[in-house]
């Protein structure tokens, strides 16, 4: 798995290949990852199951976030009420402790409160998403709509190109392009030929 | 023992490719409104801005243009507010008690279900807010009530105050949830854009999203998190609104059994709002493909357990004031089924109770039209039931002396017309401009891929 960075910069070469069948799409990333090729992403217009361990990525951090957010919003709804009702002006009604059970409801809606929003939050800045933004890879306008698209990085000299565009194109693919400092190169009418 | 699994129907029917539901879903948003809609729209604009007349008929002139009086101090205002409130409890029970139990039936309604409850709470909020008189005084709510001794914060022994910290949790909570569902879809309108202003907007609120797997990735994370917190949250919103009658020293509120008597009849009520909007949209936006049969059939039996579990409370509520040998108790509940107002009682009774259980015949629970009367029938016994709950008990209290009866005015009854032509008004909207099924979420459950 190499940096996304990467990607982005736009000297290096890619080879994309496209396809319309899920299953296809995710048997072939599988195999593109065992032959120890950098899969730099893929994209889908759904959630393919299966397909982040067909990738060999790991396991995402945002849980433990969440956890500290919630951590975040117990505390401070704990404080919040200690603060107002028990510290600063202690009201005493029927001679009840005034810290006790009745602090338990806005407490619990405290710790959702932050939990939501800290998750949310976080998986916002983890994508590097932000209201407005130009989406930065597209490869194909249809990644969103019924195209599935994997993208392999191809500076390494020791791939050979066509035998991957093979690989691609008997897995399912329907079409596959490299991007290169010159722009896109069409490999599928190399297909056709062959 | 060997079971032979029996193949479910399909969940989408009509052999959709990925690019047939990109399409249809996408249609009435990338087309010109239909008569239908903007005679639809119009009409919800209209009772709109009733809400907007009789709300500043209200503040112009006081809480006093409203029925109540000194012995009925809630009315119709917290019989509305319940109302929606229970209204808005679909939605996320959809969403995030389906999702944890993978009901993937849930897929093609959660959209449309959570939109109902942002706007149902929306609708509810308007009634407590405007109760409580001058809106611009609202500082108060939330800082410290200055006095020669210190500070007096708000109370949070009082249940009305859980329950605003519950009702803006929930509210923002059920908003994150909905807006994060919708951002791949929002993605793929964007994609699709032809008109400077769609790929501006679509652009704006789709957040540089592009499909990458290991942005799936961690929203499939994320959507199980929101899940898992949503879930007590939803059957907290309620327990917590009953709390503001349970912890109350009045006859006929003062009952343990209110919490979950009332999560139970809020997932009725919203799961019968749910299918009063889908059935009308399934049929004018052409989605039988998406909405099918089979969906409808899952939400009436919903309706009917719900139902059934109400009545059992109403009825385990007469007993327990019998069985409680307190006078007062036990007149609240004879005066609700022989009193002044035995037509609100019985029109519950049938209506939440006796009506839902036709949903035991399969005929009734496949046939949309009767699914919708029914449906009509059940948002009205629900709403009967928060009216029977709150103007009967207050009525006819502890002192004889202080007895009253309670009727809205016209400024109330307009009120609530009005908050059906807000929940219209941001429906109609909705349908409009957003993909009122989620696309990304039906992709993924088209043919083969299991």
């Amino acid at each position: 798995m190499i940096d996304k960075k990467l990607f982005l910069d736009k000297n290096k070469t890619v080879i994309f290949g496209i396809f319309e069948n899920p299953d296809q799409f995710l048997s072939t990333v599988g195999k593109v990852h065992s032959k120890g090729l950098d899969i730099i992403d893929c994209y889908s217009p759904f959630p393919i199951h299966g397909i982040e361990k067909a990738m060999g990525l790991k396991r995402s951090l945002l849980p433990v976030g969440a956890f500290l957010a919630g951590l975040l919003g117990f505390i401070g709804a704990g404080t919040l009420q200690w603060y107002t009702m028990s510290y600063d002006w202690p009201i005493v009604i029927g001679n009840k402790p005034s810290f006790g059970v009745s602090y338990v409801p806005v407490w619990f809606e405290g710790t959702i409160l932050f939990t939501a929003f800290g998750i949310a939050i976080l998986f916002f800045i983890r994508n590097k998403m932000l209201h407005g933004k130009m989406p930065s890879e597209r490869i194909d306008m249809r990644q969103t709509d019924d195209r599935m698209i994997v993208a392999i990085a191809s500076d390494n000299p020791a791939i050979d190109k066509e035998e991957l565009t093979n690989l691609l194109f008997d897995g399912g693919a329907v079409e596959v392009k490299e991007r290169t400092n010159h722009g896109y190169e069409d490999f599928t009418d190399a297909n056709i030929t062959k | 023992m060997i079971h032979d699994s029996v193949i479910r129907p399909k969940l989408v029917t009509g052999e959709k490719t990925l690019h047939d539901v990109t399409t249809e879903i996408c249609r009435p948003i990338e087309n010109k409104p239909s008569t239908s809609w903007k005679v639809g729209f119009t009409l919800a604009v209209i009772f709109f801005g009733l809400l907007a007349l009789t709300l500043t008929i209200t503040m112009l002139y006081g809480i006093g243009t409203w029925g109540l009086n000194k012995t009925v101090q809630w009315g119709w205002d917290i019989t509305n507010f319940v109302f929606w409130v229970g209204i808005g409890h679909a939605g996320t029970l959809i969403s995030a008690i389906l999702l944890l139990f993978r009901q993937k039936w849930r897929m093609s309604i959660n959209r449309s279900a959570e939109a109902m409850t942002i706007f149902a709470v929306l609708c509810a909020a308007i009634f407590p807010l405007f109760h409580m008189g001058r809106l611009w005084v609202g500082m108060y709510w939330v800082l410290p009530l200055p006095n020669a001794f210190g500070s007096l914060w708000g109370n949070f022994h009082s249940p009305l105050l859980w329950d605003v910290f519950a009702i803006t949790t929930y509210f923002s909570v059920s908003l994150v949830f909905w807006y994060l569902g919708m951002i791949p879809d929002i993605a793929t309108v964007r994609d699709r854009a032809t008109t400077a202003g769609r790929k501006f907007w679509y652009n704006f609120f789709s957040m540089g999203w592009t499909g990458s797997v290991r942005t799936w990735n961690r929203y499939e994370v994320v959507s199980l998190i929101l899940a898992g917190i949503s879930t007590p949250l939803v059957l907290s919103v309620h327990t917590i609104v009953s709390m503001d009658f349970a912890t109350s020293v009045v006859p006929g509120w003062h009952t343990t059994i209110f919490p979950p008597y009332f999560v139970a009849g809020a997932i009725f009520s919203g799961f019968g709002m749910v299918l009063t909007l889908l059935i009308i949209a399934r049929k004018v936006m052409n989605y039988q493909d998406y909405i099918t049969i089979g969906h409808l059939e899952a939400m009436c039996k919903v309706v009917m357990l719900t139902g059934t579990m109400v009545g059992l409370a109403y009825i385990t509520e007469f007993f327990v004031a019998a069985y409680s040998g307190v006078v007062y108790e036990q007149y609240a509940f004879i005066n609700r089924a022989t009193g002044p107002y035995w037509w609100a009682y019985w029109s519950m009774m049938t209506c939440n109770l006796v009506a839902p259980q036709v949903f035991w015949f399969k005929w009734a629970r496949t046939t949309p039209w009767f699914i919708f009367m029914l449906s009509i029938v059940v948002n009205v016994g629900m709403w009967f039931e928060r009216f029977v709950i709150i103007v009967t008990s207050l009525h006819r209290e502890y002192l004889p002396s202080g007895w009253v009866m309670y009727s809205p005015t016209w400024v109330e009854i307009g009120i609530f017309l009005g908050t059906f032509g807000l929940f219209f008004t941001c429906f109609f909207l909705f349908a409009k401009f957003l993909p009122v099924i989620n696309m990304s979420e039906v992709k993924s459950i088209l043919k083969n891929r299991e």
